[in-house]
């Protein structure tokens, strides 16, 4: 199959605007006639199910939790960009759009990373009006703040819980269509198969998770919303429940999977410290605009921090990138830190930690600034690790934290299933081979507010779909299935538990997939995936009966897909000769060890056809054409 | 007028009714332990206060019908929030700790509010309602008084008072929407001290009556 | 520092909202002092389920004291012993080798119980339906700066919109009330000029509904504050009372 992005003609400026007018419309008497089903309620799924639901569409919300609220973008910290230039230092929607195309590496596509820069003042708009409790200046206007390697302060934010107060204000509106009698929410469900009809996306089958039914949703168009799967690592930053299920059983079902080893490694979380240790807690980046990063000159230098002398302190990002320092991208700053713990200069009990120290921070505005501005994280940081950051420098490390990759969509967000539309980090469109900080709760919400609701109606409208319910026997020999995977699980009564193979593919996939991959280590990576897929569906344990609550169960359903899925996530990091943001293969980079581009060879999406269990996945290539920016070599020196 | 109804049914009117008429009782308090006070200066004062009380004729059954009405809202709310209250949580813990926010008075209304019940039957049985034309009003209560189980009850049941009004006061501040961080540590204060006087003030009559007047 | 430390756990075990549930014994043994309490109860599952029993089901989600899924009483406390903390922040440092710990599920009548320590909080999603938001369709928006916001205020709406929605109000409230939750979500858009025009209509609706739905009443115990994760305070419930007040007495609306 050709890929197709429907990219719109015209200069880049106008392309979305002209295709908004291009777009067929649905008649506003007929929207009530449409059924749409959205699966997932964070930032993208919330903010979708409101607005459709506004304009007048029957929607149908799902989401795994007790409650839409709860959904993983609400962890989200540091904040949210647009170009609204309220400093006036220089901001614009191009400048917005160039920072996005050029920190993902050049690996996006223009046209959807310039609606994105568009689109970011609207949802800035939106969100004040919902009541988002936004940072403010004295005189009561928005205060903005430099992020995560920006030389402009554009980023929004409340407090440190910016991704919660955005979420609940979709939320809020999601609650309002949901008085309205406009959205049905269907909580504590999880996605369990896509049911196509004649090709195109026409309903779900989800599992109750209270009764462990299996039920059945038919729709005239399907979104999904799912967000990311950096769970495959078993340790990262994301919820428990996320995970790549939903958008793995679409690829199977025909949806192509691009980037799938495009993961961001946040360089700023708290180290691991044992073997049964759940989740990874993300620090905020802006800690960076303060905190200044180190690590001892000497390897095996174990002195307490503040008995290091200055002279014998690496800064390192400021002695390698003097003129960003410590605000550096994620992905730049991510792989300085397993540089110098390689090296042995790592610090804390295992050696994989480096310093995050605010002495100066301190010494130069006082400790009531640095309360103010990192109050929470320092509490939380203080909490979870028993230790005063005020006092001695915070120990930090890398951790998986999104994924850029995820479902191929078109400019339409549409996948390459008809019908098929993927929303948030569940797809793959914005954010190239790296995204940069306070851009994905932008992306969410873009794609969920503004992008969705004109695009649906494009298709709606162009198509002609028959009447279909939950009657059809797609639905019913999807249910069969499902149940008979159930079955499967259940019926092994190994001796592992699912949290032990999980833990194994996240060793597998953080020692050979993380930071920085070659060529033997993936192979090898593939090798150690399939024998513990076998063992997994050999040998393991779960307990508990399908027609119940059994936590169990869904953990295994999810792992099962991750073991699936992992495969993939390193056979697109094999295919990618070069390196590019996330993504490192030792055999490419600079003498300075940074990323070595080929943008000869490798200016693509990578799209990946599902062939069938056991059977090697079909690589398709959407080409990017770069007409508005040069691609250069990124420099943060 | 069912918008009054509505209104004042909810859980936020039935606590502003509890409040109201609460706040009426802390007045009637003040009034009734001024009275009270000229106890202290002997029989004449005290007489003297029980006739110009009485000389107000009308007005004094007014303020009973209004104590009256007062009493029955909080009486009949109060048992009603209580019933609610209990019924709101079927299944109690089987461990279940105080996390700092409650303290005696507040863990306690309900019940220090059925013991004053009984107490003011008592009290008005003994004062109220009792035989006045053989004696006057300062012999009664110095021949009640004389009995040390009398004096007893009484003081207990004025700590009882005491405790009820400690978290009754600064309560119906906040329940009229009045906590503001300048004023609610003041009005907290105010809570502890107007119980206090309510407690001693009106617990060492009985005491006063029976081993020093 | 780290040490390993032994606990007898009983935790409350119900199989579905009819049963009636009981407490049972669980022997936790080499729990690492920088677990958090969500870790050992992991380390509690992976043994059962081992053993081939049924492990104990509990909810949880972010991990990172934020989405406000978990929450249980631990030894009489709601999310534990430590205060402005969420059960799954909280670390085994706060506990001693050898102590027993008693979890149970939050117990209110609108919180129905669906498994031994989940339970239902659909009805604080229904009290949101009620009225917890500004009603904006999008596309509706002015422009953002064009609505001023003394920071003042914003900084207060902050605080109570801090909110995560996790329960653990109502379920150390002495009479199950839910006075803190709505309370926030009312102050939050009562402080802020985007929530004036819906201001009486939302006090009025979401009080009713909370009533509805069989909390109990508020009497100003102030434990809700004591157990709340986000310290939300108290002063919310009062600005509750007088946003009902100025509703009831001095708008338009029924």
């Amino acid at each position: 199959m050709q890929l197709d992005a429907r990219i719109p003609g015209g200069p880049l400026a106008e392309k979305w605007d002209r295709h908004r007018f291009e777009l067929k419309l649905v008649n506003p008497a007929n929207k009530r006639k449409f059924e749409i089903i959205v699966v997932g309620t964070g930032l993208a799924g919330a903010s979708a199910s409101a607005t459709l639901a506004e304009l007048g569409y029957n929607v149908k919300t799902f989401c795994l939790q007790d409650s839409p609220r709860r959904a993983h973008s609400i962890a989200a910290q540091g904040g949210i960009n647009a170009a609204k230039n309220y400093p006036g230092d220089g901001d614009s929607i191009w400048r917005l759009f160039y920072d996005t195309i050029k920190g993902g590496d050049f690996r996006a596509r223009e046209a959807n990373v310039y609606r994105l820069a568009q689109i970011s003042n609207n949802i800035i708009d939106q969100c004040v009006a919902q009541g988002v409790p936004f940072a403010r200046e004295y005189g009561g206007l928005l205060a903005n703040r430099s992020f995560g390697g920006a030389q402009v302060e554009r980023t929004f934010y409340a407090r440190g819980q910016t991704g919660q107060q955005l979420l609940l204000g979709a939320y809020s509106a999601l609650m309002r269509q949901v008085a309205a009698g406009k959205v049905k929410v269907y909580p504590r469900r999880e996605m369990m198969d896509l049911v196509l009809v004649d090709g195109s996306a026409r309903g779900i089958v989800v599992r109750n998770l209270i009764t462990g039914e299996m039920e059945s949703h038919a729709a005239h168009a399907v979104i999904l919303a799912t967000g990311g799967y950096g769970n495959a690592y078993f340790l990262s930053t994301m919820a428990m429940s996320s995970n790549v299920s939903a958008i793995w059983r679409a690829h199977k079902k025909g949806a192509y999977f691009s980037h799938p080893s495009f993961v961001q490694i946040h360089p700023t979380c708290i180290p691991v410290h044992g073997t049964y240790q759940s989740k990874l807690t993300l620090m905020s980046e802006s800690l960076r605009n303060d905190g200044r990063v180190w690590v001892p000159d000497r390897a095996g230098d174990k002195r307490s921090p503040n008995d290091i002398p200055e002279s014998e302190r690496d800064y390192l990002l400021e002695r390698k990138y003097p003129s960003f320092g410590n605000l550096v991208p994620r992905d730049v700053a991510s792989r300085s830190a397993k540089e110098v713990c390689d090296q042995g200069k790592g610090i804390g009990p295992t050696g994989f930690a480096i310093y995050l120290d605010f002495k100066d921070a301190i010494e130069r505005d006082g400790i009531d600034v640095i309360r103010k501005k990192y109050g929470n994280l320092f509490q939380m940081y203080e909490r979870i690790t028993g230790e005063d950051p005020y006092k001695t420098p915070m120990m930090i490390y890398p951790a998986i934290h999104y994924t850029m990759g995820g479902l191929w969509v078109d400019y339409n967000l549409m996948s390459t299933i008809p019908g098929l539309f993927v929303l948030g980090e569940a797809n793959f469109s914005d954010h190239g081979s790296n995204r940069l900080g306070a851009s994905a709760l932008m992306q969410g919400l873009s794609d969920g507010y503004f992008v969705i609701p004109y695009t649906i109606g494009g298709y709606l409208a162009g198509t002609v779909l028959p009447e279909v319910d939950e009657a059809h026997p797609s639905f019913e020999d999807s249910i069969k299935l499902m149940n008979e995977g159930i079955a499967k699980l259940l019926s092994i009564k190994g001796s592992r538990t699912v949290d032990d193979f999980h833990r194994e593919l996240g060793h597998i996939l953080w020692e050979y997939g993380g930071m920085s991959r070659n060529e033997s280590g993936m192979l090898k990576a593939k090798e150690l995936i399939l024998g513990l897929r076998e063992q997994f569906w050999e040998n393991v344990m779960v307990s508990g009966s399908p027609g119940e609550f059994n936590q169990t169960l869904e953990r295994a359903g999810r792992v099962a897909d991750f073991l699936e899925f992992a495969e993939l996530l390193i056979e697109d990091g094999m295919s990618r000769e070069e390196s590019c943001g996330c993504h490192f293969n030792e055999a490419f980079q600079t003498e300075d060890h940074e990323a070595l581009r080929n943008d000869d060879s490798c200016c693509y999406v990578a799209a990946w056809e599902f062939n069938g269990p056991g059977k090697a996945p079909t690589l398709h290539k959407e080409p990017l054409v770069f007409e508005n920016v040069e691609l250069a070599q990124r420099s943060y020196k | 007028m069912n918008w009054l109804i509505n209104t004042l049914g909810s859980s936020i009117g039935k606590k502003l009714l509890m409040a109201i008429t609460g706040l009426g009782f802390i007045g009637f308090l003040a009034v009734h332990l001024i009275g009270n006070l000229t106890l202290y200066g002997g029989q004449d004062l005290f007489t003297s206060y029980v006739e110009h009380l009485h000389a107000l004729g009308p007005l004094i059954i007014l303020a009973e019908l209004g104590l009256l009405s007062f009493a029955i809202i909080h009486i009949v709310i109060g048992t009603l929030l209580f019933y609610e209250n209990l019924m709101a949580r079927p299944v109690r813990y089987r461990v279940k700790k105080n996390a700092g926010g409650r303290t005696i008075g507040s863990a306690t209304q309900p019940y220090t509010g059925f013991i004053i019940l009984a107490f003011l039957i008592l009290h008005l049985l003994n004062f109220h309602f009792a035989e006045h034309t053989n004696k006057s009003l300062y012999q009664l209560i110095s021949s009640a008084f004389a009995n040390p189980l009398y004096v007893g009850v009484y003081v207990i049941a004025m700590i009882v008072v005491a405790i009820h009004v400690s978290h009754g006061f600064w309560s119906l501040f906040q329940t009229l929407g009045a906590n503001h961080p300048k004023y609610m540590p003041l009005i907290q204060k105010l809570g502890i001290a107007v119980s206090l006087m309510f407690g001693i003030g009106f617990g060492f009559v009985p005491i006063f009556i029976s081993f020093i007047a | 520092m780290s040490e390993n430390i032994n606990l007898t756990l009983k935790i409350w075990r119900q199989k579905g909202p009819n049963d009636k549930g009981h407490l049972e014994t669980h022997e936790a043994r080499d729990i690492s002092t920088d677990m958090s309490f969500l870790e050992m109860l992991d380390v509690v599952n992976e043994q059962l389920t081992v053993e081939g029993k049924d492990p104990v089901s509990f909810d949880h989600d972010c991990r990172e004291g934020i989405c406000g899924m978990c929450g249980t009483v631990i030894n009489g406390l709601a999310h534990g012993p430590e205060r402005g903390t969420t059960l799954c922040q909280l670390h085994m440092r706060h506990f001693k080798d050898g102590d027993t710990i008693v979890i149970e599920p939050w117990r209110a009548r609108p919180f129905r119980i669906i498994k031994d320590l989940v339970v239902d909080r659909s009805s604080f999603d229904e009290i949101i339906q009620a009225g917890g938001y500004v009603s904006v369709n999008t596309g509706q928006a002015p422009e953002a700066n064009s609505i001023p916001v003394p920071p003042e205020w914003a900084e207060l709406a902050m605080d109570a919109a801090a909110c995560i929605g996790c329960g653990a109000c109502v379920a150390a409230c002495p009479n199950a009330s839910a006075m803190l939750f709505v309370g926030a979500k009312i102050s939050q858009l009562a402080l802020l000029p985007q929530g004036k025009p819906e201001a009486a209509k939302r006090a009025l609706s979401m009080l009713r509904k909370m009533d509805e739905l069989d909390f109990g009443n508020c009497s100003n115990e102030t434990e809700c504050e004591a157990v709340c994760p986000k310290e939300i305070s108290i002063t919310n419930i009062a600005r509750f009372n007088r946003e009902f007040l100025v509703a009831s007495f001095g708008s338009s609306e029924k």
